[in-house]
């Protein structure tokens, strides 16, 4: 692993996990309490930005795979690979935290209803593309078609922002992202614009790391000799 | 854009020539259809569900199951003797090659559709079924997005180690969305409601149509490097 790599992720992560954790004081101690749900609306800080992360991931899983269909960089298939992994992680987060805030608001920890539903089919066709990767003999078309279902995968977001359009549901709608402004306390989106900031930092530098251990095992396979005629890149 | 569509039309016709010779896939699917249907007459308690409420479901995930265990085989008569292999030879676009599998496909899941709607309707007892021509309208969206994603996926499960396991694991996810809207649209048609009440899913499906024939035409050439 290079140097840079290592000093860009480490700072990356510490400042990422710093972040998170002032993100976590703000909401246990600066953040006023929601009127409506009380104290259990403070999963929405982590919910919240734990989604908008994972989005994060899944975006650049997405441009990252379709650079590598394209140019054929195993460049951008490192990248595409890292952050898949990033989208995993924070899928599992946000699917984890929602119904967890859902139980207490609601009633019910999960509610099929389409946002719910299509984000939680949107992380199984991640799942879905470390099996393509893992499970074609031929590596190099493997990593093909696993971008291939990244780029489709990546195609059903706007489904999900339609499907929200076009489905009365108990899942709050937008409240940062609308056309007239954020209509969220300006202390809430505070919290969670730091505790997005906390989590996208420490996104990004998990995927500095990844990133780099992935172009190392490159190199390694490069080196080594390949007796099965093979590209002698990993999966 | 004519030559484009005569060699969609050679290709499809091809396929549907020589699924009309050994009706493999055509007779698997359709027995599907038919004896899940029968199953689920069987199975559902009509004392305590009508089966007008449920049909639009189960029509839905017949198809659906039926379209993607065929989708697994559309590249097999071409992979068994090397036929693909000279089929990209020859002068046709990958995204002909694509548009031409999926046309076939979509011919047997079209077939398979009108079975499933037969099969669900008669073995449930459903009296009063709605307007074919709106259930048409929105089976036809529906059925186009779900052959695109078959076919599309089909071609990366043949080459995986999981074979037909894999299939259902990458197709069900990205075809959710057209059963969510297409049983929904499908059973507001069964209730007899206005078509206002249905257009919006209808638009959704149209919107995921064009979506996955655009991404399987454009992604489709990557996927054939042999």
């Amino acid at each position: 692993m290079s140097r840079r790599a290592r000093v860009v992720g480490l700072a990356l992560t510490t400042a990422g996990v710093a972040v998170v954790l002032f993100s976590h004081w703000m909401m246990a101690f600066w953040v006023p309490t929601e009127a409506a749900q009380g104290v259990v609306q403070r999963i929405f800080y982590v919910h919240v930005a734990a989604a908008w992360s994972c989005f994060l991931a899944i975006g650049i899983a997405a441009l990252a795979s379709a650079a590598y269909l394209w140019l054929e960089d195993e460049r951008a298939d490192s990248a595409a690979v890292s952050a898949a992994e990033g989208a995993i992680v924070f899928g599992a987060i946000m699917l984890v935290s929602g119904p967890l805030w859902g139980r207490i608001a609601w009633g019910t920890y999960w509610t099929w209803e389409p946002r719910l539903t299509l984000t939680l089919l949107l992380w199984f066709i991640y799942v879905g593309y470390f099996l393509v990767r893992g499970s074609v003999s031929d590596l190099r078309r493997g990593r093909r078609f696993a971008a291939v279902v990244a780029v489709v995968g990546a195609l059903f977001i706007p489904l999900i922002h339609v499907s929200v359009l076009h489905f009365r549901s108990l899942h709050p709608g937008p409240v940062v992202l609308k056309s007239e402004g954020p209509t969220l306390h300006p202390d809430m989106l505070a919290t969670l614009l730091v505790s997005f900031l906390g989590f996208a930092m420490l996104f990004l530098g998990l995927f500095t790391f990844r990133y780099a251990v992935e172009r190392l095992r490159w190199r390694m396979a490069a080196a080594a000799p390949s007796p099965g005629g093979g590209d002698g890149g990993f999966g | 854009m004519r030559a484009l569509a005569r060699w969609v039309w050679l290709v499809a016709a091809n396929d549907l020539r020589l699924e009309a010779r050994s009706r493999g896939r055509l007779v698997s699917m359709a027995a599907f259809a038919v004896l899940a249907g029968l199953l689920f007459g069987f199975a559902l308690d009509r004392s305590a569900l009508a089966g007008r409420d449920v049909a639009a479901a189960l029509l839905w995930l017949i198809v659906l199951f039926a379209s993607v265990g065929g989708a697994g085989r559309t590249f097999d008569p071409d992979e068994e003797d090397g036929a693909f292999r000279h089929l990209l030879l020859t002068p046709i676009p990958r995204h002909g090659l694509f548009l031409g599998k999926m046309g076939a496909h979509l011919a047997l899941v079209w077939i398979v559709t009108a079975l499933s709607f037969v099969s669900v309707t008669a073995f449930l007892g459903v009296r009063g079924v709605g307007s074919p021509l709106a259930h048409a309208a929105v089976l036809l969206p529906g059925t186009i997005g779900i052959a695109a994603v078959g076919t599309l996926l089909g071609r990366i499960s043949r080459h995986s180690t999981l074979g037909d396991t894999l299939l259902p694991v990458l197709a069900f996810p990205l075809l959710v969305p057209a059963i969510l809207f297409g049983a929904t649209a499908s059973a507001r048609v069964f209730l007899e409601r206005p078509w206002p009440e249905i257009s919006g899913a209808v638009r959704v499906l149209w919107a995921f149509a064009l979506v996955a024939v655009a991404a399987g035409a454009a992604l489709f050439r990557h996927l054939t490097d042999e």
